[in-house]
């Protein structure tokens, strides 16, 4: 769909020339590959390029901003929250914190463009984007009450793509849960990409939760690199049902011993919808941990997609990871593919993954009828059960009672 | 080196040469050389111009990229595609008339062709380089109408077979090595087992490559006919040599009705000395179709030669109950590399597949599996499992997992389980506790580590495999 491309670097306001040209070279080459297609390795089940082009007749960069900027708080719990319109950075608020120990400014791009990238969005996020946040958490600061990022987009985004960027750096022994909040509903497509560098400092902790609001035909991407240091923990929860395209493209770098990630994701996916998750875990020092949990359940003629990938260097001994993917397949017209890989170059490390794809199991299905239970309820009961198992690590508290209520919808629909 | 050294060689027991007079056709790849190799085996008009057209195509294919072990360029040019000992322009009619020193080779090989064949109960047609030279037990195979005899052979007396099926799992343009292996294969198996036969014996062939800078381009053809049986055993070793030689063989299987395919193989071609020079290159394409209702094909492989193993012994199963078996052992010392695994495509319907798979990396070796399992649309109510365990004997070696995983169906389950560990200090400890060397603990926990593919194997394989298992992994363990 290269020619129906209307992507203008001039629409972003205040750019010194040096700016404008390394975006140009930035647009350039992503001109040369175009979006991703399944030729690409890390495309092969997600052909975005055929996506696009069967969805939209033409895209363009967005530089619209509405003037009425409302959007709904969450009061289930209470929590500190940034908001952002189509990117921009509207308002921030920190009730319940001391506010000299919270760094929240609009993202800065005078560095941060590098050019050597195969990953054709994040050219083409590099030539576009505009808006986002740099957060920064203070040393010894834990934060009281969650932060909630409501990434809000309006509703005259037809045919629009979205490009920014984030930073987050958590320094020494801080402590930070995000919630970032997808809020949309219109019924116009459009497309969001970006790219997230997240930085934990030792002995820090972070838990990254991606929830959707409601159904919306929005196409995102979203890049996270996250590195991190000694005693660090990173854990993320994905709870993206109702998108109509989602790749998360997840890369967590070990760099320092003791650290741990984690990744959970749970996926209802319904009629067209198709959504990715992929991770990429460098083990780059020794005694750390990772733990990948993956549960799609597919209905319609949906498409879910698992790749994952550990990386395990030689000097990164005692290393413990593991991968487990699980799909429940509810139509013949709905399909699963994963791919979870393993590289290890040490010995002294125990890695091993897992993946099944089925159906529901009939005799549960049986049970439950014999019950007196109705056949569509039954099978609510068990996707229900299936998918909130990844929220069982999570304390106990309104946020988990807020995401599995918001699960429950997702799976009976919104 | 001299023959002295050779064999005082222990480090590769069956590392010699044999000198025989070679017939060789222009070197380099051209359409000359392919009709030297047509014409020297007198072959039909269709199957010159079958291999023509895969030169043709050949011209506009890349080779690929995509695998983890890399290799310095193939110059095409600089290698003979055809070589065989001279006396196969005599066909021998009966052993005695077989050159003496091929007999000799035979024998350090162990193969039972004179004193041992009644006891092992095996028909051996043994490739010497590239032309068969000596087909046994053949009377005993032919009273059951069975057809075992080389794919030359088959060319002349069955073109009727060879037209139908050659081709027809591996196709002329499938990608670079099966094509060029179509247009220039010299030599080979070819097996049909006529309807409702089961084969007496288990069919085996050796192969060796021989004549210096001479890629082996092995073409086996095996047709299991309705409600048939067969088992088939393919072995390798292979000599000394310092320059890299490509062995690039295309293996094609069709069960059909109720047919029963097993294909063994035992490889161990020479991997290269322990700094990494030398060693062969087996880019092999082996695939099966599982064309009728009820059928099966189980692939066995121990692989433990060879400098770069890059090979998937792959299923299509077609037919509706059809059953696909891939069982593995890849064993690579030194900086010998392995990237093989298999492809599981699922059509018909109840179809079913396993795979096991171990990866045993010492050394500063490199052991990948990479697999796909596929199951489409309409094949609904099929199942696969699969299991890939790798076993890391140093920290220089790397072992890796790549499987695709594909499900289109609601009614299908696919299961995919791999580890990742080192060898168990405990089980190491215990042995040595009860007077076992370090090696003789090594080889014993290796073993029942590979035990589930072993027992796949054929007793006299089994053994071999045992034997090889052990010898491959010499003074990995420190």
């Amino acid at each position: 769909m290269k020619q129906n491309y209307d992507f203008k670097i001039d629409k972003i306001k205040d750019l010194t020339s040096e700016e404008i040209s390394l975006r140009k070279k930035n647009l350039d080459l992503f001109y040369q590959t175009g979006f991703p297609n399944k030729k690409d390795e890390d495309w092969k089940f997600s052909d975005l390029n055929s996506i696009l082009s069967n969805n939209f007749n033409k895209i363009a960069n967005n530089d619209f901003l509405p003037r009425e900027k409302e959007f709904k708080i969450i009061d289930e719990f209470e929590h500190n929250f940034i908001s952002l319109f189509n990117g921009k950075l509207i308002s921030k608020d920190f009730p319940y914190e001391e506010k000299n120990k919270i760094l929240i400014n609009n993202f800065n791009y005078k560095d941060g463009l590098a050019l050597d990238s195969k990953n054709s969005l994040y050219l083409l996020n590099n030539a576009l984007a505009t808006g986002g946040f740099s957060l920064e958490i203070s040393k010894n600061y834990k934060l009281k009450k969650p932060l909630v990022v409501y990434n809000n987009f309006s509703n005259s985004l037809k045919e629009k793509i979205v490009n920014y960027k984030n930073s987050i750096i958590l320094n020494e022994n801080s402590e930070l849960n995000i919630i970032n909040y997808i809020n949309n509903s219109s019924k116009e497509n459009f497309m969001v990409n970006i790219l997230e560098n997240i930085n934990i400092k030792k002995d820090s902790s972070l838990n990254n939760i991606l929830i959707n609001n409601s159904k919306c035909n929005c196409y995102f991407y979203k890049y996270i690199k996250s590195d991190l240091e000694k005693n660090s923990n990173f854990k993320n929860y994905l709870l993206s049902s109702g998108l109509k395209f989602n790749k998360l493209d997840i890369e967590i770098n070990l760099n320092e011993e003791n650290s741990n990630s984690s990744v959970f994701s749970a996926l209802n996916l319904i009629n067209k919808e198709h959504q990715e998750i992929k991770t990429r875990i460098n083990h780059n020092a020794s005694n750390c941990n990772s733990y990948q949990k993956v549960k799609n359940v597919l209905n319609d003629e949906s498409k879910g997609v698992y790749q994952g990938k550990i990386f395990v260097k030689n000097i990164a001994q005692k290393t413990d990871a593991y991968q487990l993917s699980k799909a429940l397949i509810l139509n013949d017209a709905a399909e699963f593919d994963a791919k979870p890989e393993l590289e290890i170059y040490a010995d002294d490390v125990k890695c091993s993954h897992g993946s099944t794809s089925g159906s529901i199991d009939l005799n549960s299905i049986h049970y439950l009828k014999s019950r007196g239970i109705p056949e569509n309820e039954a099978y609510q009961m068990l996707i229900n059960g299936f998918l909130s198992e990844i929220l069982e690590k999570l304390p106990e508290g309104k946020i988990k009672n807020f995401l599995k209520e918001k699960l429950e919808r997702q799976i009976n629909g919104y | 080196m001299k023959p002295e050294d050779l064999k005082n060689n222990k480090d590769y027991k069956y590392g010699f040469t044999t000198d025989v007079e070679n017939v060789r056709s222009p070197k380099g790849l051209s359409e000359e050389t392919i009709r030297f190799i047509s014409n020297i085996k007198k072959e039909p008009k269709w199957m010159l111009e079958w291999r023509l057209k895969a030169f043709n195509r050949l011209k506009v294919l890349k080779e690929p990229d995509w695998q983890k072990p890399k290799y310095p360029k193939i110059d095409y040019q600089n290698l003979y595609y055809y070589s065989a000992p001279k006396s196969a322009s005599e066909k021998p009619k009966s052993l005695d008339e077989i050159d003496p020193k091929i007999l000799e080779t035979y024998k350090k090989l162990g193969i039972p062709l004179v004193e041992q064949k009644r006891l092992n109960g095996i028909a051996v047609d043994a490739v010497f380089d590239s032309v068969s030279v000596a087909t046994t037990f053949k009377d005993e195979l032919t009273k059951k109408g069975i057809i075992f005899c080389s794919i030359s052979e088959a060319i002349q007396k069955h073109p009727d077979l060879v037209k139908k099926y050659l081709g027809s799992v591996i196709p002329l343009s499938d990608h670079y090595f099966a094509t060029l292996n179509s247009a220039v294969f010299t030599d080979g198996s070819f097996v049909y087992i006529p309807p409702n036969t089961k084969c007496p014996m288990e069919l085996s062939t050796y192969f060796r490559i021989n004549a210096s800078e001479t890629g082996q381009f092995e073409r086996t053809l095996i047709i299991a006919d309705k409600g048939s049986y067969v088992s088939y055993l393919e072995g390798c070793t292979a000599p000394m040599r310092d320059e890299n030689q490509l062995h690039a063989a295309n293996v094609e299987l069709v069960a059909l009705d109720d047919a029963e395919i097993k294909y063994s193989t035992v490889q161990n071609w020479y991997p290269g000395d322990e700094k990494g020079v030398g060693g062969i290159y087996n880019f092999v394409t082996k695939r099966g179709a599982c064309r009728g209702k009820n059928s099966k094909i189980s692939w066995t492989q121990v692989e433990t030669g060879s400098a770069i193993t890059w090979k998937y012994p792959s299923c299509i199963l077609q037919g509706d109950n059809s059953v696909g078996e891939f069982y593995s052992i890849a064993i690579t010392n030194n900086f010998q590399k392995a990237d093989t695994g298999t492809k599981m495509i699922h059509l018909g319907k109840n179809t079913k597949s396993k795979i096991i798979s171990k990866g045993i990396s010492a050394g500063n070796a490199d052991n990948m599996y990479r697999g796909l399992v596929e199951i489409k649309n309409k094949a609904i109510n099929s199942r696969n499992y699969t299991q890939c365990d790798s076993l890391l004997m140093s920290n220089k070696c790397g072992a890796h997992t790549i499987p695709y995983i594909k499900n289109n169906n609601a009614t299908s389950t696919i299961e995919h389980e791999a580890t990742t560990t080192k060898i168990n200090e405990e089980q190491l400890y215990y042995c040595n506790q009860r007077g076992l060397d370090q090696e003789e603990a090594v080889s014993l926990i290796v073993n029942g580590f590979c035990k589930e593919v072993l027992q796949q194997l054929p007793m006299e394989f089994a053994v071999e495999a045992q034997k090889l298992v052990a010898i491959s992994l010499e003074g990995s363990v420190g």
